[in-house]
């Protein structure tokens, strides 16, 4: 089997993360916002997996496992506030989600 | 794992055990009281556990974990710290009529992420400690859901967070591409070896200082701390303030110390850029706050900014600086918000200016006891803060960190400004009839209690640090 040099696959890590790295500060929807974070996490752990079979070790797919884990739980306290955030303002909006400034 | 490793993680094990506990006694009835004092003893007994290791102890549980005697003062520090807080939650919760008891799982939760990543040495378990403790913070921020802003603070704070999240765990899988280890020993015995840092491991760390810099909520990653500081429930607000903070800075310690990173001009800069620029902005957007929350918030931005000084400062002096004065701050931010926690009302928090007006007349210990806390972040004498903020000095001088000293003395006089205004708010004479409190008297004992041990213990240290500063000593 070909191995595929870890230069390209960082490298395809690194295009995900800045894909939604952008769109988390283009997106005005709180959903989106979220989505765009996920593929930021999801891209680190990617990069996890390249690292590990580099070294041959199952580290990184460990990490990758826990980084899959905490997504999780972070998307469903995620999506619970949004589910109240869009009863109060009947609007995903993040903008309108800014009351408090100064 | 052996016994012995299981012994060693009590610490761990008391408090996830208290939260199923919690969990199953909530299922067959909901008593705040019980809650209550379950949570309370659990903290309790895990801290006198704690204090029984001894001072030398050291026991690594390879390769996650670490417990020695820094970590062991930090673990203690993080309980206290969340016992105060749960102790002040008590009369905050008992006038809501929201369901309250699940916070106390979340607060022993967040306490218990808290605890693995002081003792965390390696990637894996900095990371799962940092993210207990992130997402139960997601869920506290946001706990009274009636509340118009607590939702918004919480969104907030996990969209934020989980962003720096992602840039750490990014930095992670570059410095562990490059290193092949994710332990901070292995990591630091790769770049000895290695003489030069490749740009990858430079990149990474450098987006590890994004999501580390994030959690500690200093310039320009702040954003975030104002606003979740309004929006979060007091309680809530005082334990972000002290403990999530309190232990990045430990992990950050000893992350530094294993890397040996003070040899790296790099990060140096980095870090005094950072320092530098948290006090500056700190000081000066809290001058212009009319919410003493908000207020709050900028001031603990700048507070950290003197801790890195400390931090910055380097060799063991600076460490001792590090820890005594995040122990001054722990007890100070939890006094002042516990003050604002005991002043709220049922429909919201005591965070305007206005409602600090003439307290002096209207209920005279509460104001002076915030009075104290108020001089002790401003740094004047007899309190814990000036003893503090004084370490932080003598650590700076003692490396010749000259510019660092410098800014740091023009920002305590700026400081010194915008407490002093809320001060003399209270001293303002308005007289007005406040709204009787109709809760049981005993709600309010705990408070009371809980506040004078910390005024008692501000002062002590502010009258008598030897004795804290040989502890701390020992244990490094």
């Amino acid at each position: 089997m070909k191995t595929l040099p870890i230069e390209s696959g960082l490298l395809l890590a690194g295009v995900l993360f800045t894909l939604g790295l952008i769109s988390v500060l283009v997106r005005r929807n709180i959903i989106f916002m979220l989505i765009s974070v996920e593929i930021m996490l999801n891209a680190a752990g990617l990069a996890f997996i390249v690292a590990g079979s580099r070294w041959a070790q199952a580290d990184g797919q460990v990490m990758f496992i826990f980084i899959l884990t905490m997504a999780a739980a972070e998307v469903s306290v995620g999506l619970a506030l949004i589910l109240q955030i869009y009863h109060h303002l009947k609007t995903l909006d993040s903008d309108a989600a800014d009351r408090m400034n100064g | 794992m052996t016994i012995y490793d299981m012994i060693s993680l009590a610490p761990l094990w008391i408090l996830s055990s208290a939260a199923i506990l919690i969990f199953f006694s909530i299922s067959i009835k909901r008593n705040h009281k019980v809650i209550f004092v379950i949570t309370v003893l659990s903290l309790m007994a895990d801290f006198a556990f704690v204090s029984t290791y001894s001072i030398h102890h050291l026991h690594s549980i390879e390769p996650l974990l670490v417990i020695d005697g820094f970590g062991v003062f930090n673990i203690g520090l993080i309980l206290l710290t969340t016992l105060v807080v749960t102790l002040i939650s008590y009369a905050y919760f008992e006038q809501r009529e929201e369901r309250k008891e699940e916070y106390y799982i979340l607060m022993i939760l967040a306490a218990l992420g808290a605890i693995m990543l002081v003792i965390s040495k390696h990637f894996v378990s900095l990371f799962l400690g940092l993210e207990i403790l992130s997402v139960s913070l997601y869920a506290l921020i946001a706990y009274l859901r009636k509340r118009e802003r607590s939702d918004e603070a919480g969104i907030k704070y996990l969209i934020l967070a989980a962003f720096s999240s992602a840039f750490l765990l990014f930095g992670m899988a570059l410095v562990y591409a490059t290193t092949g280890s994710m332990e901070f020993a292995g990591i630091a015995a790769w770049i000895t070896r290695a003489h030069e840092m490749p740009v990858m491991v430079i990149t990474g760390f450098g987006m590890m200082i994004v999501g580390i810099g994030f959690k500690l909520g200093i310039v320009p990653f702040h954003m975030w701390a104002p606003d979740v500081y309004e929006g979060s429930p007091a309680p809530v607000t005082a334990f972000i303030a002290t403990v999530s903070k309190g232990g990045m800075i430990a992990l950050l310690v000893r992350f530094f110390n294993t890397l040996n990173g003070y040899q790296y001009t790099t990060f140096m800069l980095v870090f005094t850029i950072l320092a530098i620029a948290s006090m500056f902005i700190g000081n000066i957007l809290a001058l212009r706050q009319n919410n003493v929350k908000r207020l709050l918030a900028y001031s603990s931005i700048a507070h950290l900014g003197y801790v890195l000084v400390a931090f910055l400062a380097g060799e063991k002096l600076g460490m001792e600086a590090v820890i005594f004065y995040l122990v001054a701050y722990f007890i100070t931010t939890l006094g002042a918000f516990g003050i604002l926690a005991t002043l709220s009302d049922k429909d919201r928090d005591a965070e305007l200016l206005e409602d600090y007006r003439g307290l002096l007349w209207k209920r005279p210990l509460t104001a002076i006891v915030f009075s104290a806390m108020l001089l002790s972040l401003a740094g004047i004498p007899l309190t814990a803060g000036f003893v503090g903020k004084f370490y932080v000095i003598a650590a700076g001088i003692h490396t010749h960190r000259w510019l660092l000293v410098i800014i740091l003395v023009i920002n305590s006089v700026i400081g010194l400004y915008y407490y002093i205004k809320l001060i003399a708010v209270m001293f303002d004479q308005k007289q007005e009839p406040r709204p009787s409190q109709d809760l049981h008297p005993l709600v309010y004992i705990v408070s009371s209690v809980t506040m004078a041990i910390l005024v008692l213990s501000l002062f002590w240290i502010g009258v008598n640090p030897e004795g804290m500063m040989t502890l701390i000593r020992s244990v490094l």
